[in-house]
């Protein structure tokens, strides 16, 4: 009786870990990472949809010794869910006091191309996946000059305040896999911007987390 | 006597009291067993989560430099007057690299202007404090006392202007020479060689043998693109008095070099 007792906890625990963990929420590396316009700059990242999300991006030289136009990287993300979900971003760090210095709003942050990731990612016909605003951009399309002569982005890691959603949407996999698979999500790109400027010399760095976690209870 | 069996096949030592040491037993074994098995549950829980290797966090971490960046280009056209033949041989093209050649024409007293003078304008750019230093070697073909020198090439910088969309416009740029060579506050005939020299602070050539700072001052520009074509524009002022110069031919060589210390 002793034995039984202490077996079905058990095995319930066990039935329900796979549930808990596997495809419930799972954020994830999309792709390899891609970086263009640097100089001195590299970008470091799994090139496997199985591997998490631990991307490192150096933009490399930003004043105007690097004479390109704009140095832009892409960060495929992969997301896996068996229910409606939320992508939040938050970030710290990039506090130069100097204004002249890079600014959260000197470096551009959009989301771009969600896309099914295989064939078991879930097609969801009575919800769409919504990027919110003002997030739906590639920032190196929407940089523009203004009036102060300094670069700005449709939108910028500024439009980041606290934990901020960027993203949700229905269930994002079809199968219930206790195992990341190759092909049982939704994938996007968070594209990054930093155009070489006048900026006031010194190195700034910040950090990223990516959260996904349960979203508004929208039908599939 | 042998150790007592429990009906668990473990044994216990034999004593008066056994039932109560049995129970005291079993109360010390069924902890243990349960923190085994809880134990062994966390750990197959956990190891579940491991092999799933499923996330719900994500990070990107990222960096940038920028480094200290000066630029010296022309700020445009050079104007010459007071010439007599000579002229402009190489313009100044603005935000173009600085590669000016002039031909002061005539310096002999055939020419009768007071002065042969040039601008040549120059633009500064930068995002941290500049030092704009000179330096300059004058070459004659004469022989004598008589020959242009150095000296006898007044050199200064004019008025300084920040303006313009992403320029910095706070703190204050030090002109280290006197301004336009040409003012009368700036040289004289000396009253007896009779010849004309520029005699204020780093008013001529002789001044600037070896690179020397003429102009320094707070960063220049604001966080804008290198396609803003604004910075720090300022005139360089070259005059030579002709005079009885021995006859012959002068080259003069100035480089302009702008460093962030």
């Amino acid at each position: 009786m002793m034995r039984l007792r202490l077996v079905f906890p058990i095995l319930i625990l066990l039935t329900v870990a796979p549930s808990v963990y596997a495809q419930a929420l799972d954020i994830s590396s999309g792709g390899q990472p891609t970086i263009t316009g640097a100089v001195n700059g590299s970008v470091t990242g799994s090139a496997s949809v199985l591997d998490n999300l631990v991307v490192t991006i150096n933009f490399g030289e930003v004043s105007p010794l690097n004479t390109n136009a704009i140095v832009k990287v892409m960060v495929p993300i992969a997301l896996r869910s068996n229910q409606p979900y939320q992508v939040s971003v938050s970030f710290s760090g990039l506090t130069n006091a100097n204004a002249q210095a890079v600014q959260a709003s000197d470096v551009g942050f959009g989301i771009q191309n969600l896309r099914k990731l295989g064939g078991a990612g879930q097609d969801c016909n009575q919800s769409t996946h919504i990027i919110r605003s003002p997030f739906n951009n590639d920032p190196a399309v929407t940089a523009t000059v203004g009036s102060n002569g300094r670069v700005s982005y449709g939108s910028s890691l500024a439009n980041l305040s606290g934990s901020t959603i960027v993203l949700s949407g229905p269930e994002l996999s079809k199968n219930n896999s206790s195992k990341r698979q190759q092909s049982d999500g939704w994938i996007f790109d968070a594209i990054f911007t930093l155009t070489p400027q006048f900026f006031a010399a010194g190195v700034s760095s910040t950090t990223l987390i990516f959260t996904i976690s349960p979203g508004p209870n929208v039908p599939c | 006597m042998p150790p007592l069996a429990t009906k668990r096949g473990q044994a216990t030592l034999p004593n008066l009291f056994g039932y109560e040491t049995r129970q005291t037993h079993l109360c010390t074994i069924m902890p243990r067993q349960i923190t085994k098995i809880a134990l062994l549950t966390i750990s197959l829980f956990l190891s579940a989560a491991t092999v799933f290797g499923q996330s719900t966090t994500g990070t990107v971490s990222m960096s940038a430099t920028v480094s200290k960046f000066v630029e010296l280009n022309s700020g445009g056209a050079v104007t010459l007057t007071g010439n007599s033949g000579g002229g402009v041989t190489t313009d100044g093209v603005a935000n173009s690299p600085l590669a000016v050649s002039i031909n002061l024409g005539e310096l002999g007293p055939s020419n009768t202007n007071s002065f042969v003078f040039a601008q040549v304008p120059l633009k500064l750019r930068s995002n941290a404090a500049y030092v704009l230093s000179m330096s300059a070697t004058v070459t004659s073909s004469g022989a004598t006392s008589s020959r242009i020198v150095a000296a006898d090439v007044g050199f200064g910088l004019g008025t300084i202007s920040r303006s313009g969309t992403g320029v910095n416009t706070t703190g204050t740029d030090t002109n280290a020479t006197s301004g336009d060579p040409t003012l009368a506050a700036n040289g004289a005939v000396n009253g007896t060689s009779g010849r004309y020299e520029f005699t204020a602070v780093r008013s001529n050539l002789s001044a600037f043998s070896s690179a020397t700072t003429a102009l320094s001052g707070p960063i220049i520009m604001n966080a804008v693109p290198r396609s803003n074509a604004n910075g720090l524009t300022v005139p360089a002022f070259f005059a030579i008095k002709p005079q009885f110069f021995e006859n012959g031919t002068t080259t003069i060589s100035v480089t302009f070099t702008v460093t962030a210390p």
